[in-house]
């Protein structure tokens, strides 16, 4: 679902590429952990998986169609992501001026999914996360344990082929970041998703199917 | 661009026309006998007597058989404005009226008015009358006098000169015409029949030529109207063997003739005149104006002595309605004559829509 | 694309929840542009169409108008009946058209001398209607038949039924000697119902009242088949030189061009309203981008494309747009209904005297106001969404929004000045360009070149007064704050251009107001020598007050007579206006404010001195000599100078009485100047008195005239001001609206700086000094923007649109004192600022990751 050749990345400063000739591959289904040292280029790493930044070099295969979205113009990376990426992020991002219904239902709308099944499948999803009473809340109310169970609901809800988490339980006590991640990794499965979790934390690490660590030198699996 | 209606005028003339002069009435002139006449000054206007008209009545034979037309100038001096210095004193006013008849099809019409001098004027010397671009007037030309007539509408118009091919034919007693029993009922009448037509004639957007044959009337008076009187019939016929015929007769408002009057000149240029004992017109057919309602007997048995005549209109509906000088309603138009003579001119009944006001 | 317009949707809905008072404002600002140029234009069509139709009403709709070209001139009998037998012409309706008192009432009414015959056909509305019951000459016997509105008001002035409005009774026409005892006939049933109109048969207005063998005016209806060009060439060529031929375009254009300038002058203020709204939506939409631009990144990251994060932020300002200019439409209705109201139909101007005409929207015009409302928020929104558009996804998810890195900051000054010097050079040469189509186009350009340089130099100034203010020893949060602003300029000059635009605008209407009111000051001292004026209203003064004057017993040592006339030398301009006055040859400059060169005329020419509106309209210039429509003819006449004149807009020329008399003028004087006797001033009045009550006459004093000349030019302006406010109004709320979103922008930081000890005082003193800092900036360069544009509508726009030349008058206290009431609002508004940026939780901010 996810196949990195031969990426390089340089910072337009910066002397010695961030990374060069990096290759690895996600299979359906498979969740993999990539950590790393601060500044080693996990970030930017993920970002050029997302299409937020261009590789220099190398290419991103993503999803069935096996799309390259280094080769991709600015509007077709959009749709690509819309499409078959879902994201979590340490700080949440749930969008303060929609309903948790709302927000869970904006990928359905980029997809372009007609507007009757939005209902259905957001309340599914709602259900899944445990949330089946907060649609019509506003995010203002919510703990950071319930707003990230929003931002996983939000994650898969058009069904990607691939799932993109940066720190997803940085923000959390440890309590609640457990089970925040046993959920993320539960509901992931259940749909035969890919997902590549960027993290700090041994623990989230040794959750996943597989741990990808990147070095100043290269990925070391 | 949007265009009143040129004919908003007699709407409003009544209450001018009729409201009472405030002033001392004007003297006007009376008509005697035995005045003898002077031409071509006779043929100008005489602004002292009440009411003058010069009358053209003609039927075309190209560019189409039986096409009528008449033009006609009125002058009228109501008594208004008499003590005023002012040139634009509406003492005189002109009226101006043209006709075409298209027979067995509809008569086409139009009309002016204006006071004298305010565009508008006529001559007191010879035939020069005009209202803006319609006039009528006499020239000398260096084959002899003709009578020029010009008109325009939005309809229709024609420019015609008259040439005479006969000598005036005065009416009555060398031009003194009574139309009465009372000595002061009567008018100089001055005919002039058997007028060359030729020139121009536009109608339905097309400018033909045109020529035929012309009657000319030129009448003044103060009264010609007995207080009995409601209207008369009056015949103008160019005979078709050069002749020329004029017969009248005022009625009663029960029908009875109160006067009449006829006057026939023969190719040859023998005049011989009907005295009123000698005058019968008998109505044949009768037609109903569907706008006024007035019925006019359009074929008139006309006995002349000895003579049997009869009308025959080439159109029943040629009545008119105008303004001139009050508002007046009446059946004019081009018939043709049978019987004992026979010819083409013109029939005017007036008084079959309420008496006739001067 | 459904599904998208619902996000969208939920965008906007958003929006308008969270920022009310922002969204709401932008949309009156919107809404107060539209409704300004909307009720002008619509008060401006209801007054042409008054005019024109109150024109119809009296003049008819002929095809062609023969008339003179002098009002002293007339159309000779003769040639209105050489034109009455052109075929060509259906019917030409001569008219005698006066005007006179009836029974010494002060105000005169217009007399109306027709022909029924000809009049049915062009002017059905001036068509009289006998009163059968009434013991009353008819028309052609000297009946007088009066208008609704004028029975109304004679049964007004006479309530006893003895005389009043009763038909049969006998109004005693007066027009200067000339008195003509008529009787009321009858009314004018089609007149309208503000006319004030006698209508007479033509031949007794001309008996009674002149001209001699000619009619004021003949009006001519054409033959349906002829083509009104061609005619109107024909008889040009053959009409005498003091004729002319006026068609309903040329009548229709003089009304458009009587009203243009003014018109146009006050659409360029709906403008500026409408581009203060414009810059009321992007002061909003621009902080909300900025706001929001960790929502739009999560939007872009999560899919949303380029182009739609571009056209969300439009629609969002399309969304203000359409319900501001909505609300502007019926605003602007309400306006002009009222302003028509309470002040006529040309706002106080003076131009259409005495009507209220009805207002009436169409669909086409208020589509295009709708649209021009929908314009300027589109406009207002486009650079905040290029911004939207063009944020970097990932940095902005992480950080907010991201200003771009201001590399050029290290930009050497001289370069930077560049681009505003460039302008105010372009705008000081289109200055000098003349005016095009008639209006001062290239004034307006120069004046938004100079807001552009302005607001271009703004970052600079800020710059380097920030830059130098912060290298200054100043305590810690008051250092820190300068080094926010002078680093992140942008919020910084959003703040600035509002108030330099609205102060820029205020200052020079300010600036030009009062230059013109300086101006006409001094000219009033010059036009008014004598103590006291003696005026009647158009008809000519009575000869025994001429000869009484010249008695040795009357209390004045100087008496001077003045006749008014017009003329007119375009039939598609408003007539110009002759003044025959006593003027000595050798130096007119006694009585004439004379501006330029004064040339001695030759003796054998008539000359003349002209205004300095004619002088420009008509493009004349002391020295030549112009051919002059007069007397009915065409006269060569020698332009000895120029004056300044403020008092008629469409032009005027001055000529000698002996000039005018030599060339057969006939001297009726209208207006007296009078200097009593040193000491008698009291008796001089009295003296008049009975004058004036006997035939109508106004008499003022020279301060009178004065005073009621600045309160007419007072009320003129009366709409500038109004729009001045409100766009002082905008741009302080334009300045609170962007210090709120610098100050939400830089939460982080100010928090930072409360949790590193800075107590609450401390930031807000810090915040509003940074707002009082923007607002001086602002307010400078609008100071010098506005004194740029008091010049450029001083000595530009003035002269062009309204040929009114003056001399720039700064009212540097008015100015002062507005600047510093500017710099208080501003630290009012910076206040509201600074709370927001006290309350924001410390802990809150400092935790969350934005």
């Amino acid at each position: 679902m996810l196949h990195v050749a031969d990426l390089a990345k340089q910072h337009s400063r910066a002397s010695r590429p961030l990374f060069s000739a990096l290759g690895f591959t996600i299979a359906a289904g498979e969740i993999v952990a990539l950590v790393g040292e601060s500044g080693v280029g996990k970030s930017t790493l993920l970002n050029c998986i997302a299409g937020l930044e261009t590789a220099d070099r190398g290419s991103i295969a993503i999803g069935p169609q096996a799309l390259d979205i280094v080769a991709l113009d600015e509007t077709a990376r959009a749709a690509l992501r819309a499409r078959s990426i879902g994201f979590v992020f340490q700080a949440f991002h749930i969008l303060p001026t929609l309903t948790v219904a709302q927000n869970i239902a904006v990928p359905l709308l980029l997809c372009g999914l007609p507007a009757g099944e939005h209902a259905a499948r957001t309340r599914a999803l709602l259900e899944r996360v445990g949330l089946a009473s907060f649609g019509p809340r506003w995010p203002a109310s919510l703990s950071g344990g319930e707003l990230q169970r929003v931002a996983i609901a939000r994650a898969l809800v058009h069904h990607p082929a691939l799932v993109l988490a940066d720190e997803p339980t940085g923000n959390l006590d440890p309590r609640t970041a457990g089970e925040v991640l046993a959920l993320l990794l539960e509901r992931v499965r259940e749909q035969h998703t890919s997902a590549l979790v960027v993290t700090h934390s041994q623990h989230v690490a040794q959750c996943c199917d597989r741990i990808l660590t990147l070095t100043p030198d290269g990925l070391l699996e | 661009m949007r265009r009143r209606s040129f004919l908003c005028t007699p709407l409003l003339l009544p209450t001018l026309t009729l409201a009472a002069p405030a002033r001392a009435p004007v003297t006007y002139a009376p008509v005697t006998p035995g005045i003898k006449l002077a031409f071509p000054r006779d043929h100008g206007a005489h602004p002292d007597f009440r009411t003058e008209w010069w009358y053209v009545t003609g039927a075309l034979d190209v560019p189409q058989a039986d096409i009528g037309f008449q033009l006609t100038f009125f002058r009228s001096r109501p008594g208004n404005a008499e003590d005023l210095q002012s040139p634009l004193a509406a003492r005189q006013i002109l009226f101006a009226h043209a006709a075409l008849t298209l027979p067995g099809e509809r008569l086409l019409h139009s009309e002016r008015a204006a006071r004298a001098n305010l565009g508008a004027a006529f001559s007191s010397s010879d035939c020069d009358i005009h209202i803006g671009a319609w006039r009528m007037n006499r020239e000398q030309r260096s084959t002899g006098e003709v009578l020029r007539l010009q008109m325009n509408s939005p309809q229709f118009s024609y420019d015609f000169t008259l040439t005479p091919s006969q000598p005036l034919l005065l009416q009555g007693d060398g031009g003194y015409s009574r139309k009465g029993q009372a000595a002061a009922l009567a008018s100089y009448y001055v005919s002039w029949p058997q007028l060359q037509v030729a020139g121009s004639l536009l109608f339905d957007g097309q400018r033909r030529a045109a020529s035929g044959r012309a009657w000319f009337d030129h009448e003044w008076s103060t009264a010609i109207l007995g207080g009995d009187a409601v209207g008369w019939d009056w015949v103008g016929i160019n005979l078709d063997d050069g002749g020329a015929l004029m017969a009248f007769r005022m009625r009663d408002s029960q029908g009875a003739t109160l006067f009449a009057h006829a006057a026939w000149r023969d190719a040859g240029g023998q005049v011989r005149q009907f005295a009123a004992g000698e005058v019968a017109f008998h109505p044949l057919r009768h037609w109903a104006s569907p706008r006024s309602g007035a019925s006019y007997p359009v074929q008139i048995e006309i006995r002349l002595g000895e003579l049997t005549l009869r009308t025959r209109p080439v159109l029943d509906d040629q009545e008119l309605s105008t303004s001139r000088p009050a508002p007046v309603v009446y059946w004019e138009g081009l018939v043709r004559l049978e019987g004992s003579l026979s010819g083409r001119g013109y029939l005017e009944m007036t008084g079959y829509a309420g008496r006739l006001q001067l | 694309m459904q599904a998208l317009s619902r996000l969208s949707w939920w965008l906007i809905r958003a929006q308008f929840t969270t920022r009310r008072a922002a969204t709401l404002l932008s949309m009156l600002a919107v809404a107060l542009g539209v409704a300004l140029g909307y009720a002008i234009h619509l008060i401006n069509d209801a007054a042409l169409a008054d005019f024109a139709r109150a024109m119809k009403s009296v003049q008819g709709d002929p095809d062609a108008v023969i008339a003179a070209r002098d009002s002293a001139g007339s159309v000779p009998l003769a040639t209105l009946n050489a034109i009455a037998r052109d075929p060509a012409v259906l019917v030409i309706a001569a008219v005698i058209e006066t005007r006179v008192r009836i029974d010494n009432a002060r105000t005169p009414v217009t007399l109306i001398g027709i022909d029924v015959f000809s009049a049915a056909a062009v002017m059905p509305d001036l068509l009289p209607r006998h009163n059968e019951q009434a013991a009353a000459p008819n028309l052609f016997n000297g009946g007088v038949y009066a208008s609704p509105a004028l029975l109304a008001k004679l049964a007004q002035r006479a309530p006893d039924s003895d005389s009043g409005a009763r038909p049969g009774r006998t109004l005693t026409l007066v027009r200067g000697e000339q008195q003509w005892p008529a009787t009321l006939a009858g009314d004018l049933p089609a007149a309208r119902p503000d006319d004030l109109l006698l209508v007479a048969d033509i031949a007794w207005v001309q008996e009674r009242f002149g001209p001699v063998d000619a009619v004021s005016e003949g009006r001519v209806r054409l033959a349906p088949d002829s083509d009104l060009a061609t005619w109107r060439k024909k008889w040009a060529q053959q009409l005498p030189a003091g004729l002319l031929i006026r068609v309903a375009d040329d009548d229709s254009a003089r009304v458009s061009n009587l009203s243009r300038a003014y018109r146009v002058n006050l659409n360029v203020l709906a403008l500026v309203a409408l581009l203060t709204g414009a810059f009321l939506v992007f002061a909003t939409q621009l902080t909300s981008v900025a706001q929001r631009s960790t929502q739009f990144a999560l939007l872009g990251v999560l899919g949303l494309s380029p182009r739609m994060r571009l056209l969300q932020v439009l629609l969002e300002g399309l969304a203000i747009g359409v319900p501001g200019a909505l609300l502007g439409l019926g605003l602007g209705y309400a306006l002009a209904v009222a302003f028509t109201r309470l002040l006529g139909g040309d706002l106080g101007g003076g131009y259409f005297a005495g009507s209220a005409p009805p207002i009436i929207p169409l669909p086409a015009p208020a589509l295009v106001f709708l649209a021009l409302g929908c314009l300027a928020s589109l406009a207002g929104a486009s650079y905040p969404a290029y911004l939207n558009r063009m944020q970097p996804l990932a940095q902005a998810l992480k950080t907010g929004f991201a200003q771009q890195s201001h590399a050029d900051t290290a930009r050497a000054t001289l370069p930077r000045l560049r681009l505003p010097l460039f302008l105010a050079l372009a705008a000081l040469a289109l200055a000098q360009l003349p005016p095009l189509f008639a209006l001062p186009l290239a004034g307006y350009a120069a004046i938004a070149l100079v807001l552009v340089a302005g607001i271009a130099s703004a970052p600079l100034l800020t710059q380097l007064l920030f830059g130098w203010l912060s290298a200054q020893a100043l305590p810690a949060p008051q250092r820190i704050a300068l080094q926010n602003v002078a680093q992140a300029p942008l919020m910084a000059q959003v703040a600035a251009s509002g108030l330099i635009v609205s102060f820029a605008l205020t200052a020079s209407m300010v600036i030009m107001v009062s230059s013109f009111r300086v101006a006409v000051d001094q000219w009033l001292d010059h036009v008014l020598p004598a103590p006291l004026y003696l005026r009647s209203k158009a008809t000519p003064l009575p000869q025994d007050l001429l000869a009484a004057l010249a008695q040795p017993d009357a209390p004045f040592t100087r008496v001077e007579r003045m006749a008014n006339a017009s003329l007119i030398i375009d039939p598609q301009r408003p007539q110009v206006a002759l003044l025959v006055r006593e003027i000595d040859r050798r130096d007119p400059a006694a009585r004439l404010p004379v501006t330029g060169p004064l040339l001695a005329p030759p003796a054998t020419t008539p000359a003349v001195w002209i205004s300095e509106p004619m002088a420009e309209i008509y493009r004349l210039a002391p020295g030549q000599t112009l051919r002059l429509p007069l007397l009915g003819r065409e006269i060569e006449v020698f332009i000895g100078g120029v004056w300044r004149d403020y008092g008629r807009q469409f032009g005027a020329v001055v000529i000698s009485r002996q000039d005018y008399q030599q060339l057969g003028g006939d001297f009726q004087p209208t207006d007296l100047a009078l200097w009593p006797r040193p000491g008698e001033e009291a008796h001089a009045s009295a003296w008049l008195a009975p004058w004036a009550d006997q035939y109508g006459l106004e008499v003022a004093d020279s301060a009178e005239i004065r005073r009621l000349s600045l309160s007419i030019f007072d009320k003129s302006f009366a709409v500038t001001y109004a729009l001045e406010a409100a766009a002082m109004l905008i741009g302080l709320f334009g300045l609170a609206v962007t210090l709120a979103a610098s100050v939400w922008l830089r939460a982080r930081e100010l928090a930072t700086l409360g949790a590193l000890g800075f107590d609450r005082r401390m930031l807000s003193r810090a915040v509003m000094l940074e707002g009082a800092l923007i607002a001086t900036v602002g307010v400078l360069i609008g100071l010098a923007c506005g004194v740029g544009i008091g010049a450029i509508l001083t000595h530009v726009v003035n002269p062009q649109a309204f040929h009114w030349r003056m001399a720039l008058a700064i009212p540097w206290a008015a100015l002062v004192t507005g600047a510093a009431i500017t710099l208080a609002a501003a630290v009012l508004a910076s206040r509201h600022a600074a709370r927001q940026a006290t309350r924001l939780p410390v802990a809150q901010v400092l935790a969350s990751a934005q």
